[in-house]
């Protein structure tokens, strides 16, 4: 079986994101980038499919500008068999993206889909359900487990009431929740080992995919300071200040 | 006739003081439990005149003070066993100015290192002196042990990054030493000779202190290695090569204390050595270059497996391995030893020291790690379960005698930033020389004629 692995590249999650003064967007220059931590979930959980015997391929996929091969290497270091780079300059929204790894699903015929339950740059979480729709094939989401067997995906998400097993015919869509699994250390040899892996590289332009963004981002703020707290003399103060404010 | 406390009191009104027990146990020691904490009081001034205020008491009535920052020091420079009154300045905390033209910092000395941090960064400057304790140890005790850390082989010890200093000194004068000047050659410069001085010559009450540009993103490894000879040929193709930040080695017992103690596993298999370090990547070409001189190291057979952080969160796991090694050795009452020699004496030092450990330490467990990259080696001896402190503590203390001798043979220092405090006292001389010495007490009497300030640490009283 072959898996298909969405693989985005983020702001890394420890940086703390500042708005571009203009607010046009977030400043990326200069700023580390690394993979969506849920993505790098669903990578590792691909690989330790194929370890586990029940995959024999793993593709990681990229949409994005040229030097996102950068990226999609450490996928490969991580342990992939080949990277798709989808090239682009435009910045990709979930539907778009879904139609394009619809595209990509359509060329390749995986037996599985597995990608992030979102992205945390735009926190869409539309990606994954959006595709299953598209190729009209079950999805399974916010898995914390996955088990695979004849010809089916057992996953354990975790709701609200605790925990749900559901089974989902393959091919399939699955994203993954944080406590899936923890990713790997990519080790030094494989780092060296991945210059050599093929990535191809299919320009967007050429798969023919509808593009139009259906949302428009008009402006970027950074959340309101907190104002200074300030200190009373004592409960009858106190009282009087939760009064005025209407609190009392 | 009225206690001297209660005249303390009764000068500064204002002044908090605690006398319960357990204030007494907490303020009395540092991060050394070889001295039962005996002191008179914890006095917690939030002022400088609040400080000088309690210097002049001190004098007055000849009660010693022992200034405190973080107490996270190993060395028991801010231990009070002896009734003496602890000068906390956990309370004077606040960034006092940021000054854009002069790239400066000015803040309260009780600001712990992470917050010092913290606000540099707010304002996109970096204040580049880092260890592990940064949480908890405070810019005062910094200054006062001349801290190094893990990025010395990049920005130096704080010595460098200090442009100003306020200090009470032992006689209760208000000094203000350099006023934040990048020039200024005007006769002895008492900043530097504040730094490093343990808090036997004055009190920092207000630091200025340098920031730095933030360093381009790096990339952190871990690296396992065959022997120490391959950790040394490492260090130079590093050094040559590429833009190093930190270079942190220790071995495989440390990294099973750390291990045990919660740290995420990173590499399979046991090596005997470990690197981590951290270097400059700014773009695809260095990370590049870097991996050819990783292939490099490999192809020589000095680096046997590694890896590569792909996220902060990887990166921050990495450094957990090399940062949390004191901690996790803390259960086992280790009897520490921060020694360093040259860079270029490394080399022979290293395997005049792993003799002489593997002859008189054969009984016990000996973790060995460290920077490397500036001279430094932190040597932990474990004490074994069975083995009552007091004789385990004799045993170490009869190996130090040698290990001093090693040194000096070697030119290096018994201390090289955990400070001399009590732990090290009796082996000053072998770094410094009796001349030396006898300098030292006689800058003492001058800035602290009545002997006040942490008397007993650095060298015993006359």
């Amino acid at each position: 079986m072959k898996i298909l692995v969405g693989y985005k590249r983020v702001v890394d999650y420890n940086v703390r994101i500042q708005v571009k003064p203009d607010g046009t967007g977030v400043v990326t220059d200069g700023v580390k980038l690394s993979a969506n931590p849920f993505d790098d979930i669903a990578l590792e959980e691909a690989l330790r499919l194929r370890e586990k015997g029940a995959a024999d391929e793993v593709v990681v996929v990229g949409i994005g500008p040229a030097d996102l091969t950068a990226h999609l290497r450490n996928g490969l270091a991580m342990g992939a068999n080949r990277a798709i780079h989808v090239v682009t300059d435009e910045a990709v929204q979930p539907l778009t993206a879904a139609r394009t790894l619809l595209k990509l699903v359509e060329k390749e015929q995986p037996g599985l889909v597995i990608l992030g339950k979102q992205a945390i740059d735009d926190d869409a979480n539309q990606t994954g359900q959006m595709l299953a729709a598209l190729w009209d094939r079950p999805q399974a989401t916010f898995a914390s487990k996955v088990e695979i067997a004849d010809g089916k995906a057992a996953v354990t998400r975790e709701v609200d009431a605790g925990l749900e097993v559901i089974e989902a015919e393959l091919p399939a869509v699955i994203t993954t929740d944080l406590r899936l699994n923890e990713p790997r250390f990519i080790k030094l040899p494989d780092i060296m080992k991945a210059k050599s892996k093929p990535i191809d590289a299919i320009e967007f332009a050429s798969l023919g995919v509808e593009s139009h963004d259906h949302l428009k981002t008009t402006h970027y703020a950074a959340p309101p300071k907190r104002s200074k707290g300030v200190m009373v003399k004592d409960a009858a103060e106190l009282v009087a200040a939760l009064k005025q404010k209407g609190l009392l | 006739m009225t206690s001297p406390l209660d005249d303390l009191a009764r000068r500064l009104p204002g002044l908090r003081l605690l006398t319960e027990p357990g204030d007494l146990e907490h303020y009395g020691r540092d991060w050394t439990r070889r001295w039962t904490p005996a002191p008179l009081a914890i006095a917690l001034p939030a002022t400088p005149e609040e400080v000088q205020g309690i210097v002049r008491w001190a004098n007055e009535h000849r009660v010693a003070v022992v200034p405190s920052g973080g107490r996270t020091g190993l060395s028991g420079g801010a231990v009070a066993a002896h009734g003496e009154l602890v000068l906390s300045l956990e309370r004077m905390n606040r960034v006092l100015g940021f000054d854009p033209a002069d790239r400066t910092l000015t803040v309260q000395p009780g600001m712990p290192l992470e917050a010092v941090q913290a606000a540099a960064r707010g304002h996109g400057l970096v204040y580049p002196v880092d260890f592990a304790a940064r949480g908890s140890c405070s810019i005062g005790g910094n200054i006062a042990t001349n801290a190094g850390g893990i990025r010395v082989i990049r920005y130096g010890n704080t010595r460098e990054w200090i442009a100003g200093l306020k200090v009470v000194a032992g006689n209760g004068e208000l000094l203000e030493l350099n006023r934040g000047l990048v020039k200024n050659s005007s006769g002895y410069d008492f900043r530097q000779l504040m730094i490093g001085s343990e808090g036997t010559l004055g009190i920092v009450v207000e630091a200025t202190l340098k920031l730095a540009d933030p360093p381009p993103p790096a990339q952190t490894m871990l690296l396992a290695l065959p022997d120490m000879d391959a950790v040394l040929a490492v260090f130079g193709l590093f050094r040559e090569r590429l833009a190093l930040q930190a270079f942190e080695f220790f071995t495989d017992v440390a990294l099973r204390h750390v291990l045990a103690h919660g740290a995420q596993r990173a590499l399979d298999g046991d090596h005997p050595y470990y690197v981590v370090a951290e270097f400059d990547a700014p773009d695809e070409v260095a990370r590049d270059a870097a991996l050819a001189v990783l292939g490099e190291g490999m192809e020589q057979g000095w680096i046997v497996d590694g890896t590569i952080a792909q996220s902060e969160a990887q990166a921050a796991a990495l450094w957990r391995l090399r940062e949390g090694i004191t901690e996790s050795l803390a259960p086992h009452k280790p009897y520490k030893n921060d020694v360093s020699v040259r860079i270029g004496a490394v080399p022979a030092f290293l395997h005049a020291m792993q003799a002489l450990l593997a002859r008189e330490y054969p009984q016990f467990e000996v973790v060995w790690f460290g920077h490397i990259g500036d001279g430094n080696l932190h040597i932990n001896v474990l004490k074994p379960a069975d083995l009552a402190d007091a004789d385990f503590i004799a045993q170490c203390e009869q190996v130090t005698k040698r290990l001093a001798a090693t040194l000096k043979e070697h030119g290096g220092s018994i201390s090289a930033e955990h400070g001399i405090g009590l732990v090290k006292r009796p082996y000053l001389d072998s770094t410094r020389s009796a001349a030396e010495i006898a300098l030292m007490r006689g800058v003492r009497r001058v800035f602290d004629p009545n002997g006040i300030l942490n008397p007993g640490k650095l060298f015993a009283d006359d």
